[in-house]
């Protein structure tokens, strides 16, 4: 998946929320945009997903436009984990994972077992397979926002999208899921996820991608992206980056550490 | 999912159950043994007669008329992610009841009857169309629910004003058949009306029930839905189109019969969970039952005189109702 010159602005806006970003999402990758609030993550994340059209520049899926895709057809190859979704209407996990099935399926077409083999493998993978038959609402945030990666996974698409997928969460959940995107990449999807945790990022991302005001203020690998004069800059906040100091293969990892302000 | 034929099976059994119930009582004194005979091919032309010009279609009127109600609150709760929708929310029965309302006030009601229903069928038509301007005019482009919803209500109000002038200029016979009217009841059945009823539900029943699996994905919100493939605005507008025909139809041929088309489809979601591939068939089933036993209460009690048939659905639902919730809260 391949975004070229994104430029989008939102209607009644002065500025434009995304400015000519260019990024390519790769099968076996993952690539986590960070950047402060209102850099325009969220809305690049709609204009390569189809749910914005940008103004200039397009998304090619393997040489296709994403605008001549039809609905069913752009979710088979794109599938999108969104901030956070509610309903007045409680369905169990099963039920919630299943309905990543329906670009699958006609309208008057049932569920067949391969479906449901998809949907059971689907939970299995993302650790809720325990608490299929439990209602969404009874779940804590993290298994929630697992369920909700694995209705994601059962669309069986290439590319996977998460907005923010940690917000949230509390420190194992946090590592557990970035683990599990891991986990996705190895098995060879193209994962792209929108973060506020530039620490996470730094160790579990293959490349980074730092939004400015809906410019790309830099890209590339964890250690290239994330200097300190580029993040002082962006987030307007003295910090030192510092290399993580291990046990593990992410040793040397830049993490990020905001100064305090001392007292007067 | 795997219990879903059984269910509706069930469902469907107690609806023969019913249409048998409504049909063996009435106010002419025959009973189940006299529907016995006729099913056996034993009984007198006047029995015949009684069964198939009289109870048979007003049994069929009530069965269809409170499936359409389940089947529609079901798609508006759906469409407009609210529990509190129901099949008028959107001013259907106000443009349908203006319209009626409009006839009989004229006396034309008195030399056609079969001018009220028309009058109330264009009258909802004519709201269902307005309401749908009104929001898309407001929302560009896309169909914004909340907006829906909105123009439904202030449109439905102003439609009550319409209904309330028109009846102060009234006199009294036709105030009172109005007000009759606008409870719901359904004695004017006879084959034409059930017939073409049955004529507009049977293609909106199978567009809505069409969609039993965007409404699933579009109860986790718009955007979640076009994530999942999909088409939102079409799925949106063929569901108010459709859902909204229907009430218009059932509202038509049976005026305003509340509480079915909102109490139905939240007791199928109690017993059975929120998945409208079984929600849908289930409320229009269960809202068949529901009608028909309320219709043969409504018939029997005071006969051989009739309460409106409206009447009796918010008296035994309500409670009902309430009943359920409390099991539901306690488990």
């Amino acid at each position: 998946m391949e975004g070229r010159d994104l430029s989008f602005t939102h209607p009644r806006a002065d500025a434009a929320a995304v400015r000519r970003v260019s990024l390519s999402v790769s099968p076996g990758k993952l690539l986590a945009v960070v950047g402060p609030n209102g850099a325009g993550k969220t809305t690049l994340l709609k204009l390569l997903s189809g749910s914005l059209t940008p103004q200039e520049g397009g998304v090619t899926l393997d040489d296709r436009a994403l605008s001549d895709l039809g609905d069913r057809d752009r979710a088979l190859a794109i599938a999108v984990v969104p901030q956070s979704e509610s309903s007045p209407f409680p369905v169990t996990v099963r039920e919630m994972v299943g309905m990543g099935r329906y670009a699958h399926l006609g309208p008057w077409e049932r569920s067949g077992d391969g479906d449901r083999a998809v949907v059971e493998d689907a939970m299995a993978r993302c650790a809720v397979a325990e608490f299929a038959d439990r209602h969404l609402g009874e779940l804590s945030g993290g298994e929630r926002q697992r369920a909700r990666i694995a209705r994601a996974l059962a669309q069986e698409a290439p590319v996977l999208l998460l907005d923010e997928p940690t917000a949230g969460l509390d420190l194992r959940y946090r590592m557990e899921l970035f683990h599990l995107l891991r986990e996705l990449r190895g098995a060879g999807l193209g994962v792209l996820v929108i973060t506020h945790d530039l620490n996470l990022a730094a160790r579990f991302a293959d490349r980074l991608l730092l939004l400015d005001r809906g410019r790309a203020r830099a890209r590339g690998a964890p250690d290239e992206t994330l200097s300190r004069e580029s993040l002082e800059a962006v987030y307007d906040w003295p910090l030192r980056v510092v290399p993580h100091p291990g046990p593990g293969s992410d040793t040397g990892a830049p993490q990020t550490v905001p100064l305090r302000k001392e007292d007067p | 999912m795997t219990h879903t034929p059984r269910r509706l099976a069930l469902l469907a059994l107690v609806v023969v159950a019913a249409i048998a119930l409504s049909v063996s009582f009435g106010a002419s004194g025959l009973g189940p043994a006299d529907l016995w005979r006729f099913l056996a091919g034993e009984a007198d032309p006047t029995t015949r007669s009684i069964l198939l010009q009289l109870r048979l279609p007003r049994a069929v009127l009530a069965a269809l008329v409170g499936g359409a109600l389940g089947l529609c609150g079901c798609t508006f709760q759906a469409l407009l992610r609210n529990p509190l929708a129901e099949p008028y929310v959107l001013g259907v029965s106000g443009g349908a009841a203006v319209g009626a309302v409009a006839v009989v006030v004229t006396g034309i009601g008195l030399r056609f009857p079969w001018m009220l229903p028309l009058g109330a069928f264009a009258g909802a038509l004519a709201a269902m169309a307005l309401v749908l301007a009104v929001a898309r005019r407001a929302s560009p482009g896309r169909m914004d629910t909340r907006v829906l919803i909105l123009s439904g209500v202030i449109i439905g109000a102003f439609f009550n004003a319409v209904i309330l002038l028109l009846l102060s200029l009234a006199d009294v016979e036709s105030f009172r058949s109005a007000i009759f009217w606008m409870m719901g009841n359904l004695s004017g059945a006879d084959w034409a009306s059930t017939g073409l009823l049955a004529l507009l539900l049977v293609p909106g029943a199978l567009a809505v029930l069409s969609l039993a699996r965007a409404f699933n994905l579009l109860s986790r919100g718009e955007e979640v839905a076009f994530y999942l493939g999909a088409s939102v605005q079409r799925v949106k507008l063929t569901a108010y189109l459709a859902a909204s025909l229907m009430v218009a139809a059932a509202v038509a041929a049976g005026g305003v019969i509340g509480f079915v088309g909102l109490i139905v489809p939240h007791a199928v979601r109690l017993a059975w969970g929120n998945d409208h591939r079984l929600l849908l068939p289930a409320s229009f089933l269960a809202g068949t039952a529901f009608l028909l036993l309320a219709d043969t209460v409504a018939r029997l009690v005071v006969a051989p005189a009739e309460l409106p048939t409206g009447v009796v659905t918010a008296v035994a639902g309500v409670p009902f109702f309430v009943a359920l919730l409390l099991r539901g809260g306690r488990r």
